[in-house]
C-alpha cells in the first residue's frame, strides 16, 4: 500500500490569502495545519495567470508553450499527457472534483467531453481520471454541479449572480452595499453552494475506495474566483466596513496613477476603460471608478469564500481521518493564479505580471508516514513553478517522471532546491481578441528580481518592460526597467529568459471565450 | 462586429459539394453538436445536443452561384449575424469551400469559430471518405 495524494486547489486566491503566509482575516486553521506540519513555498508561480493555461500545466507538468493552452479558450487536446493518467497506470484510483476547466465552458454544441459529461450527468473517465465530477462559479452551464442544481434545487439557479451579460461579456452589473462589480447576495443555503459540495463530493468518492487503495484525488474549489456571491449567511463573518485596505492599493489617486503610469501602457489604458485586453473581467467596468469601499467589500466576499473552503477541506480531513488513511496521505494546497482585489486599484485579472497575480500560496504536506529526512516544518524561498507539481505526484507515488513532464520534483527545503538548480521561474502571457487586441508578455523570476518583456502586439512595439527588485519594491511599484543602473541586469536576466523560456510551437484557434 | 472565416479544400466536385451545403436539412451530418434539424419555408430549426434549439432564416440559397447564406435568430446571444458558404470551382483539383461570419457580439465569434472549423473538416472528411454521401 503506498501513499494517498490529495490535491486540493482553489481558483484565483492570493497568496497573503491564508494564516499561514500571514493573512489574518479569513481563519485557514486547516491550510495553516497543512504548513504546519508540512513545506511552504514563498515563490511559487504559475506558468501563466489564467485558469486554462494554469490548469493544464498542472495536469501535464509541461509548459505552456508545450501544451499549448496558451489562453482561456484553448482546450487542451484530449491526447495530451496527464499525470491521472500515470498514476492510474501505476494503480492508483483517481478522481477531480471540482473545477477542471481544461477545455472550454462557454460550449453550447457540447463540443468537450468536460461539458457532455456535466450535462449527461456521466462520471467516467477522461485525461485519466476514473472519476470526474465538475463545477463551476455557479449554476449555469454544463457541469455535473449545475445539474445537481438544476435538479434539486431550481429555485436556486437564480440566486447566483450571473456571470455573463445579454452580450455574453462578463457582467459589470454592480451588487452588494457598495455597487462593486460581480458581488451578489446569494440566497443560496451554504450546503447547496459549491464549496460544500465539492467536499460532499470528494466524501462520496472516498466512500466508495477500497481501504487498501492508493488514490489520487483532485479536490478543485471555484472559489475565491469571482463572482463573489458566498452564501448570505455566512456575511456575518467578515464585516467589510471594518478591513483595512490592502497594502497593495495607494490611497492616494495621484499616487496610484504614476505607479500605474510607469507601467507599461495597457495598465493605464485598462484602468480608464479604454483597452479590453482579454475576457476574464468584466470589459464594460472601468477601474478607475473603483472605490475604496468596493475593495473592502470585494476582499470580505473572497474572505468569507476562503474561510468556507478551509472549513470544506476539514470535513474532506476528518472522513480521511475515519478510515485510517491519515498517516499515509500527502496534501499538496495551491491555486491556480491569483486576483488584485484592490491592488494598483485594479481588481480581477489580466496580462499584469505581479505579485497580485503571480505570487500562490504552495504547501505540500508529506505523509508522515513518509519519514525520508523531509524536514516537515521548511519554507522554501526558492522559485517553483506549477508545472513542478505533476512530478511531485509521480515521486509520491515512486513514479520517475516521464520524459514529457518538464517540471522537477518540488524541492523539500532550500538546500534541495539549490541543490537542484531551483534558480527560476517563467510565467506568459498571450491573448487575442476579436477587436484584434494583442498581447504577448514573458516573465522571468530569479534573484529576487520579476522581469517581464513585452512582445510586439496591438498595444506595444516590444521594446516596453517591467522590472521589480522584491527585495526593496515587494509591491512592485517602481519599475526599474528603465533605470540605465538596472541596464546590465536587465539584459542579463533578459539573457536568462531567452535561454529557459518555452515559446508557443503554434497558437491554436480558441474555441470559446473561456 | 466579428468576422471570422474558415476554409476547406475538399477532392470531390463542386457541384457534388454543393448536394450536400445546398440541402439544409444535411447541416446535421457534418456540423458538431447538432442532432435533429427541421425546414420550414425559409425557417431552420436546429436541436442541439443539450436540447438547446436555433432558429435561423435562409437568406440565399443560389445553385448557380453555389452561395448558401443564413442568420442566426435566436434564443442564441445574437445581436446580429450573417453566415456564407460558398462553393468555389477555381481551377485546382476538387473544389474550395468557404464558410464566412459575421456575428456580434464578438465573444459568439470565439464559440462559431471552433465550431465551425471542426464542422468544415467534419464535412470534408465526410466528402473526401464516403463517396456515397454525394446523393
Amino acid at each position: 500500500m503506498g501513499r494517498k495524494i490529495l490535491f486540493i486547489t482553489t481558483d484565483q486566491m492570493r497568496y497573503d490569502a491564508i494564516g499561514a503566509n500571514g493573512g489574518n482575516i479569513a481563519r485557514t486553521p486547516n491550510i495553516d495545519s497543512f504548513a504546519a506540519n508540512g513545506i511552504s513555498y514563498d515563490r511559487a508561480q504559475p506558468q501563466n495567470v489564467v485558469c486554462m493555461p494554469s490548469r493544464s500545466t498542472m495536469v501535464t507538468g509541461q509548459n505552456v508553450g508545450t501544451h499549448g493552452v496558451w489562453m482561456n479558450g484553448v482546450p487542451l487536446p484530449v491526447e495530451s499527457p496527464s499525470v491521472a493518467a500515470v498514476l492510474r497506470d501505476a494503480g492508483y484510483r483517481t478522481a477531480l472534483i471540482g473545477k477542471s476547466h481544461f477545455e472550454p465552458l462557454l460550449d453550447p454544441f457540447l463540443r468537450f467531453e468536460e461539458n457532455r459529461q456535466g450535462f449527461s450527468g456521466a462520471t467516467e473517465g477522461h485525461r485519466g481520471f476514473d472519476h470526474m465530477e465538475l463545477a463551476t462559479h455557479g449554476a449555469a452551464g454544463f457541469t455535473h454541479y449545475s445539474r445537481w442544481i438544476r435538479t434539486n434545487h431550481p429555485e436556486a439557479i437564480g440566486m447566483f449572480f450571473q456571470v455573463l451579460d445579454g452580450d455574453l461579456e462578463v457582467s459589470d452589473v454592480p451588487g452588494g452595499d457598495t455597487g462593486a462589480p460581480q458581488i451578489k447576495r446569494n440566497a443560496v443555503p451554504r450546503d447547496w453552494y459549491h464549496t460544500d459540495w465539492v467536499a460532499d463530493r470528494t466524501i462520496s468518492w472516498l466512500d466508495g475506495l477500497n481501504a487498501d487503495d492508493d488514490w489520487f484525488c483532485w479536490m478543485s474549489f471555484p472559489d475565491p474566483h469571482h463572482p463573489w456571491d458566498p452564501p448570505e449567511s455566512e456575511l456575518h463573518r467578515v464585516d467589510w466596513r471594518e478591513l483595512d485596505l490592502p497594502i497593495g492599493y495607494p490611497q492616494n489617486q495621484a499616487e496610484r496613477e504614476a505607479i500605474i503610469d510607469s507601467k507599461p501602457r495597457h495598465w493605464r489604458l485598462w484602468y480608464d476603460g479604454k483597452l479590453v485586453s482579454n475576457y476574464e473581467a468584466p470589459g464594460k467596468w472601468v477601474p478607475a471608478t473603483l472605490t475604496a469601499d468596493q475593495i473592502r467589500e470585494v476582499n470580505a466576499m473572497a474572505h468569507i469564500e476562503n474561510e468556507l473552503i478551509d472549513e470544506a477541506i476539514g470535513r474532506v480531513l476528518a472522513a480521511i481521518d475515519s478510515k485510517g488513511w491519515s498517516d499515509d496521505l500527502d496534501i499538496v494546497f495551491t491555486t491556480d493564479h491569483g486576483e488584485f482585489q484592490g491592488d494598483f486599484g485594479l481588481l480581477f485579472k489580466g496580462p499584469y505580471h505581479v505579485d497580485s497575480l503571480m505570487r500562490l500560496p504552495l504547501i505540500w504536506r508529506p505523509a508522515p508516514s513518509a519519514g525520508g529526512g523531509i524536514d516537515a516544518t521548511a519554507r522554501v524561498s526558492q522559485p517553483v513553478g506549477l508545472l513542478d507539481l505533476a512530478p511531485t505526484f509521480c515521486t509520491i507515488a515512486g513514479i520517475h517522471p516521464p520524459e514529457w513532464m518538464e517540471g522537477r520534483p518540488l524541492p523539500i527545503d532550500d538546500a534541495d532546491a539549490v541543490a537542484r538548480g531551483f534558480e527560476r521561474v517563467t510565467t506568459e502571457w498571450d491573448s487575442r481578441q476579436p477587436d484584434g487586441t494583442e498581447i504577448h508578455l514573458r516573465t522571468i523570476m530569479r534573484d529576487n528580481f520579476v522581469c517581464t518583456a513585452y512582445q510586439p502586439g496591438s498595444v506595444h512595439d516590444g521594446t516596453e518592460g517591467e522590472l521589480y527588485d522584491l527585495i526593496l519594491d515587494p509591491l512592485q511599484q517602481v519599475n526599474l526597467w528603465d533605470d540605465p543602473d538596472r541596464r546590465s541586469l536587465r539584459d542579463e536576466l533578459l539573457i536568462d529568459l531567452a535561454a529557459n523560456f518555452v515559446e508557443p510551437r503554434e497558437f491554436r484557434h480558441a474555441e470559446a471565450p473561456v | 462586429m466579428a468576422t471570422i472565416r474558415s476554409h476547406a479544400r475538399v477532392q470531390r466536385s463542386a457541384d457534388d459539394v454543393w448536394k450536400v451545403i445546398g440541402d439544409p436539412t444535411r447541416i446535421v451530418q457534418w456540423f458538431p453538436g447538432v442532432t435533429a434539424v427541421t425546414v420550414e419555408d425559409n425557417i431552420r430549426t436546429l436541436t442541439l445536443a443539450a436540447g438547446l434549439p436555433v432558429f435561423e432564416e435562409i437568406v440565399t440559397l443560389d445553385d448557380r452561384m453555389r452561395r448558401f447564406q443564413y442568420r442566426i435568430t435566436g434564443p442564441l446571444p445574437v445581436k446580429y449575424h450573417l453566415g456564407t458558404m460558398d462553393v468555389i470551382e477555381d481551377g485546382e483539383p476538387g473544389c474550395l469551400l468557404l464558410y464566412s461570419t459575421e456575428i456580434s457580439p464578438d465573444p459568439m465569434a470565439f464559440v462559431l469559430d471552433g465550431v465551425i472549423s471542426e464542422g468544415i473538416e467534419n464535412l470534408a472528411r465526410m466528402l473526401n471518405d464516403h463517396t456515397e454521401d454525394e446523393r
